[in-house]
């Protein structure tokens, strides 16, 4: 004798299963507890416990929302050196004997200021794009305002430097801050501005 | 999952205008429904957590274009679930979720409650199987939303539902027999 398929009881649930499927369910005493044991299923699954997350994420989210309004606020209205000022006063620190090279950091803080000023050359503010690069844009801006927020949690130049992990912050942004261009140089090049 | 909380309007409009506490009620409003979803969504709770603050980076981006048309746990959830499987797919080696599931379906304990052994074998699905799952059976989604969230056809999350309901059958099976 055949018997329900797993899509059949699905389609029983949902109200849409066929003829056939809907008679024989009438009739088979093993399809039916199929079916109950679905139903059972799914009871089961809408009653699982909900989890509360294991950390705070609100201060990350808050600082990365201060730090693209900074941002924002700095592709409007500053100069490339007040970026390049502001990113220094934020991250500058004596490097003592750490591992990291101070002159690759002072470079790769060049590197995204130089970022920043192209940046500021296509307006984010006023763009026109598709819905695809907007999501990637924001999606970029977003790591990007993370990284800066943690930046920010640094803490005041004088404190306990990490270097190693300063750079690596640093050429995190960087390389986000370069695709952000690319979107936006596509975007562009795509719209022949 | 049900989730029935109401946010004040004028709490949304005080977030709309970049009301910082405002947004923080929001967070915490949303923190733990956002964070089962993602969690139930996929593997690990470091994806999860993950999940939740690029939910929340979207939703203080976007909170302007919401317009107040249905409840704002459904906006907010739609962010969250696109957020996750964006996850899932940026982690998906499809062979790699197959070997997880094969690996993990061993056969569980006795004595433990149904609903624990259904949990357990909830989460020996793959990351795909449990997002359209959670999302069909727990969150309402119908196959069409999902199959559009997802980048897919309706089809597929049919089958990927009918596929991981006979797996859940199969693992609840093999608990009974070594209970």
């Amino acid at each position: 004798m055949m018997h329900c398929t797993m899509d059949d009881l699905l389609a029983l649930q949902a109200g849409e299963a066929s003829a056939w499927a809907r008679s024989h369910a009438e009739v088979c005493a093993a399809c039916r507890a199929e079916l109950d044991a679905l139903y059972q299923r799914v009871a089961q699954l809408k009653a699982l416990p909900t989890r509360r997350p294991p950390r705070d994420r609100w201060p990350v989210v808050r600082d990365a929302v201060l730090a693209r309004r900074r941002r924002r606020s700095r592709w409007g209205a500053w100069s490339v050196a007040a970026a390049a000022t502001v990113a220094g006063l934020l991250v500058f620190r004596p490097f003592g004997t750490g591992q990291a090279n101070a002159a690759d950091l002072a470079s790769i803080k060049r590197e995204s200021a130089t970022l920043e000023q192209q940046l500021e050359r296509y307006d984010p503010d006023a763009r026109v794009m598709s819905g695809r690069a907007a999501a990637v844009a924001a999606a970029l801006e977003d790591r990007i305002a993370v990284i800066d927020g943690e930046l920010a949690r640094f803490g005041p130049p004088d404190a306990q430097p990490r270097p190693a992990e300063l750079v690596k912050l640093w050429q995190q942004r960087v390389d986000l801050m370069q695709q952000l261009v690319g979107v936006h140089v596509t975007r562009a090049a795509y719209v022949g501005l | 999952m049900t989730i029935s909380l109401a946010v004040p309007d004028i709490l949304v409009a005080r977030a709309k205008s970049g009301d910082l506490e405002a947004l923080e009620a929001l967070y915490r409003a949303f923190e733990t429904p956002v964070y089962s979803l993602a969690l139930r969504m996929l593997r690990s709770p470091e994806d999860a957590e993950d999940v939740l603050q690029e939910t929340f980076l979207e939703v203080v981006r976007s909170i302007k274009q919401y317009r107040g048309e249905g409840h704002l746990w459904g906006w907010i959830r739609q962010i969250a679930a696109s957020k996750a499987l964006m996850r899932i797919r940026r982690n998906q080696v499809r062979a790699t979720e197959e070997l997880h599931e094969e690996a993990a379906a061993g056969p569980g304990g006795s004595g433990v409650p149904a609903r624990v052994d259904l949990e357990r074998a909830f989460e020996r699905l793959s990351e795909t199987s449990r997002a359209v799952v959670w999302l069909h059976d727990v969150e309402g989604y119908t196959h069409e939303e999902i199959a559009e969230q997802m980048g897919r056809t309706v089809s597929f999350s049919k089958s990927q539902l009918a596929r991981a309901h006979a797996r859940l059958r199969g693992m609840l099976e093999d608990e009974g027999a070594a209970s």
